[in-house]
């Protein structure tokens, strides 16, 4: 029992020794709120604020309060603040940059309440929506054989982005019942409702376009699909050049295809999700163009 | 009678006072008494020597309008000579503050005046020419108004409130250490950075084969910048707030035009706004359209003026300073409230960027640029290392393949192409004003390759450095359009003084004028101007480092005779002297089983060094070889030197040495002269060959710093006498490392290595 004791205390001392030499000179200690949400942020603001032997933080989840414990000819406040907000959380004396913000986690995004509501700024964007609304319908009224013949090749483009859909879900069956569509859509276009520019290029690709959305209306294999599509992309590029959308369309390209003599794609979206790959490589490739002809 | 003779008399009075009041105002003198004194100052927790004028850090900023004369009293209070170098300011060469180029020093405890007419407008900057005194706070702004009347007047831009904003570096080292340092090849710099991409490191981050061919091609690790700094400050603070302009509070909707002068004496340094795009407007004192970018960097000593807005009430935006390596930053508060930071520049992927120069080495050391003409700033290698514009380096495994083809895309190290941040280069800027040369006068062609090497810290134009080359003579009146190419693996910003070039940048006649192009690797620029005043002019990198090396040239405008300095060639060479300066290094270790060790004296071209080790008895024996060599080449490969040595080892009776060729030595002490060369060969292994005059010969293989991991060098010596030797050194700080050795003659010991 002796020796235990003993033991013991020698633990105790030593525990004592390790602590008083972890502990922060020169303490000072401050309270302050930091918004934040959850056990998460909790970790996230207090591995932020923490720095050995100079700064410790505490934070607490339901009061959103901190307790700030660091050596004061060492650091202040500020740095301390200053680390917590890069890492995304608001004090009252810095906001966290709105990238940093973004990137925390679902549960992670608390209410701003101290940034200023952009008011310059949805002013502006309402301003722009008016104008957005205003432009369309005096395009409406003013000019509606423009906006038909937007519609005449739009179904086109429309069944071409579905194909392209389908294949970055590498999924063969949907692909040919869209390309099938797809065929249908080229038939229906009339031809003398297009600008002469539209009409130069679609006599120009009509032809390999209708051969090659039924040859993946027929094709069976996704592999042989993607060729083909590689094919129909170029011709849907060249159209896609003279006609009118209604949003961009972003010029893709992946370098990898074909044994690196890479391929093409229209999409909407400026983010590259490649239909030559589909999940095994969704993201490879850039935007090569974009293409705004309003 | 009486009517007309009044009128005349009016007549002579309204003229009379006209001449007056035009007379008063040409001649506004604008006088600025400036002390310049030694102080101490603690910005990064030590006191460390600094030089402030009058009392400052920065010095104060000087103020003038167009049309003033400026006349600055400078009386030197230190302990040393000094000068004032007026940065981008058109005057007489005689006062253009560069001494022995355009003036005498102004000794210690001397007064100087320096008087010269305001011909121009714009933000510049002032600071010292002398030695390394910019890097220790002599740097200071320098504004010159635009007069009201101006015709260039710019309603909404110059007459917005200003602040003069001047950014520098402080580092707690001596300055003077710091180009010894740098010139001994000391990584130091680098393990403070965080940033010595070592073995192990490749290893970790999947790209060892990179850091073999990258030791392979000769080159050292990947650096974007040569010194650690311990703050950054912007006008003598490391954060600062900006409250009020002009006396007034500011609000929501409220522009400041901030002028901006880089007064680093090595950093170059990103500039972001958080409260939105930055508006630049003018360039190196010189009016620009404006234009709208996310961020921009502003290169050793270049000035833009930018214009910001304050988004909100209740909000101050934080305008950040990031220094290019990423490891420092300064920040400025516009606007009143909460702090709205911005996001910090993600750390650099040195590896990529390795990858990406050991693509463009060529194994003889040129730069190779695959036919992409690059020029301007506009494409920019390093964004292969800017995570914000190629994406995180984890997420690059996904993509190897990807990364590989890539190499077909015209666009690959264009930022504005790749990513959604809009960054600023030469190619956008466009001067308001047509700024063609008269195109009668006669045109004089020329051009420079800008050249050096990392690894002994050589830098020189068309691999000459100033004190191997003579003054260019010009013609008052020439045009002299200049063709640069960067040649070496570090971005230079060269300047030229006393007169702004134009920039060839594909806006034609409204092509910008400026008088500091940052010349990235692999660029090729043309910059012309009419030399339309006479005098010796400098034209060199602004990295003072760099400067300090001797990468400057002068052209000599006609004839010029300054009264500053009668004897002119007797004070060219002083110049030449001085940029050529030699330097010296020293390490030893104290072992158990010895002392090994060696000190050199260099400069850019010779070297003097001697090695010594340095047995505890007669059986481990003494020996010190010593060299006299001189580096050839412009990547300095390969020394020819001549050399002697003297070693004593006791030897048993029958004991004698042979070496690998049969040849025997017998003699305890042996004293010899020798002829030899080195030459660095792939994996920066030296390779030394030795011909003794009793016709001994040796050969070795020698490899010293291996970075194994941040702190853990290696390093191994082999030769023909069948000596061998292995080390390992563990870094402590700059000057102690723990080392341990097998040693052929000497065994294994376990010493200090302390290195000076």
């Amino acid at each position: 029992m002796k020796s235990i004791s003993k033991i013991l205390m020698i633990i105790t001392v030593l525990l004592s020794a390790v602590n008083s030499f972890a502990q922060i000179k020169n303490a000072k200690t401050e309270t302050v709120k930091i918004y934040g949400n959850c056990d998460m942020c909790k970790t996230t603001i207090e591995k932020a604020g923490n720095v050995k032997n100079v700064a410790t933080v505490e934070w607490n989840k339901d009061t959103k309060m901190a307790t700030l414990n660091y050596d004061s000819k060492k650091t202040n406040q500020d740095e301390i603040l200053k680390r917590i907000a890069l890492a995304g959380y608001d004090s009252e004396k810095f906001l966290a940059p709105d990238d940093v913000y973004a990137k925390l986690s679902g549960c992670c995004q608390y209410d701003r309440e101290l940034k200023p509501v952009a008011t310059t700024k949805d002013a502006g964007m309402d301003m722009k929506a008016d104008h957005g609304n205003h432009n369309a319908k005096e395009m409406a009224t003013t000019n509606t054989a423009t906006t038909q013949n937007a519609l005449q090749l739009k179904n086109v483009f429309d069944n071409y982005f579905s194909v392209k859909d389908a294949l970055i879900k590498t999924d063969a069956a949907v692909s040919s019942a869209k390309a099938a569509e797809l065929v249908k859509a080229i038939k229906a276009v009339e031809m003398t409702k297009l600008s002469t520019k539209e009409h130069t290029v679609w006599m120009k690709v009509m032809k390999d376009l209708t051969a090659n959305a039924e040859k993946i209306a027929v094709a069976k294999d996704v592999t042989k699909q993607r060729e083909i599509f590689a094919l129909l992309a170029n011709n849907m590029y060249e159209l896609a050049k003279v006609s009118k959308q209604e949003t961009p369309v972003y010029y893709q390209h992946c370098p990898m295809y074909n044994n690196g003599k890479g391929a093409n794609w229209l999409s909407k979206e400026e983010a590259i999700k490649n239909p030559y790959y589909g999940s095994k490589m969704l993201t490879c490739g850039s935007v090569q163009e974009t293409i705004n002809n309003k | 009678m009486n009517i007309p003779k009044n009128i005349t008399t009016r007549l002579l009075q309204a003229v009379f006072i006209l001449l007056c009041s035009q007379s008063l105002f040409a001649q506004k003198v604008v006088r600025y008494d400036l002390y310049v004194k030694d102080t101490l100052v603690n910005y990064a927790g030590k006191e460390k020597r600094a030089i402030a004028v009058n009392g400052q850090i920065p010095m104060p900023t000087l103020t003038f309008t167009e049309g003033d004369t400026a006349e600055i009293v400078v009386h030197n209070q230190l302990k040393e000579s000094t000068s004032l170098h007026w940065h981008g300011v058109f005057l007489p060469n005689k006062e253009d503050g560069v001494p022995w180029l355009t003036q005498k020093p102004i000794e210690a405890g001397t007064t100087y005046t320096y008087r010269f007419p305001i011909i121009q407008h714009g933000t510049h900057w002032y600071h010292s020419h002398s030695g390394l005194q910019e890097q220790i706070g002599m740097y200071g702004s320098f504004i010159m108004k635009k007069k009201e009347e101006d015709k260039t007047f710019r309603k909404g831009i110059d007459d917005l409130p200003t602040v003069p904003i001047i950014l520098s570096e402080w580092t707690n080292l001596n300055p003077d250490n710091i180009n010894r340092m740098l010139h001994n090849a000391n990584d130091w710099a680098a393990i403070k950075k965080n940033a010595t991409q070592s073995y192990a490191e490749a290893i970790k981050e999947g790209h060892f084969k990179t850091k073999i061919k990258n030791e392979w091609k000769r080159m050292l690790a990947m650096d974007v910048s040569d010194v650690y700094y311990d703050k950054i400050l912007i006008n003598g603070n490391h954060t600062s707030d900006l409250k009020t302009a002009d006396g007034k509070t500011l609000k929501a909707g409220d522009k400041v035009r901030l002028r901006v002068s880089n007064g680093g004496a090595s950093s170059y340094f990103w500039l972001r706004y958080a409260g939105g795009k930055i508006t630049v407007v003018a360039n190196d004192g010189n009016d620009v359209e404006p234009v709208e970018v996310d961020r921009l960097i502003i290169a050793v000593s270049e000035t833009y003026d930018v214009v910001v807005t304050i988004p909100e009430d209740g909000v101050a935006y934080e305008f950040l300073a990031t220094t290019e390596d990423r490891t420092q930053s300064a920040s400025y508060f516009v606007g009143n409230g909460i702090k709205q930071l911005i996001s910090p520049l993600p750390k650099l992927k040195y590896f990529e960027g390795m990858k990406m120069m050991n693509d463009m080495m060529k194994m003889n050391g040129d730069l190779d640029d695959m036919g992409m003409k690059m020029s301007l700033n506009q494409m920019d290698m390093n964004v292969v290392m800017y995570p914000e514009i190629t994406g995180d380096s984890k997420q690059k495994e996904d993509h190897s393949q990807h990364n590989m083809n890539m190499e077909n895309d015209p666009n690959r190290y264009n930022a504005n192409a790749l990513g959604e941040i809009k960054t600023l280069n030469y190619a956008m800027l466009q001067s308001p004003s047509n700024t063609e040369l008269p195109k009668d006068a006669p045109v004089k062609e020329l051009k420079f390759t800008l050249t050096g090497n990392m690894n002994r810290y050589v830098w020189s134009m068309d691999n000459k450095i100033l004190s191997e080359v003579d003054k260019i003579p010009v013609k008052k009146g020439e045009i002299l359009r200049i063709t640069i190419h960067n040649n070496s693996m570090m971005r230079h910003p060269m300047h030229l003084h006393g007169f702004d070039f134009r920039v060839i940048n594909g806006k034609g006649e409204y092509s910008p004028l400026k008088n500091v192009l940052d010349i990235m690797p692999m660029e090729t620029d043309t910059i012309e101007f009419l030399a339309n005043e006479e005098g010796d002019w400098f034209f060199h990198c602004h990295i003072l480092y760099h400067m300090m090396s001797g990468m400057n040239r002068v052209f000599a405008v006609d004839d010029y005779q300054n009264p500053n300095l009668p004897n002119k060639k007797q004070a060219y060479n002083k110049l030449q002297r001085e940029s050529n300066m030699p330097h010296f290094m020293a390490q030893n270790d104290f072992a158990t089983n010895g002392n090994d060790g060696d000190a050199m004296l260099q400069n850019s071209r010779w070297s003097l060094g001697t090695e010594w080790r340095l047995g505890y008895n007669d059986m481990h024996g003494y020996e010190v070889e010593t060299h006299l060599g001189r580096y050839i080449g412009k990547m300095q490969w390969f020394m020819p030197f001549i050399g002697f040595d003297w070693r004593y080892r006791k030897m048993g009776m029958d004991e004698h040495e042979t070496n690998l060729f049969g040849q025997k030595n017998e003699k305890d002490t042996r004293r010899a002269i020798s002829l030899g060369f080195m030459y660095t060969l792939p994996m920066l292994v030296n390779f030394q060959a030795e011909v003794y005059h009793d016709g001994i010969v040796r050969l070795s293989l020698m490899r010293e710093d291996i970075p194994i991991s941040k702190r853990i060098r290696a390093g191994f010596m082999v030769n023909t006498d069948l000596e061998y030797m292995a080390d390992l050194k563990y870094i402590i700080n700059k000057n102690i490392g723990i080392r341990t050795h097998y040693d052929s003659d000497m065994d294994f010991g376990v010493g200090l290595a302390l290195n000076y």
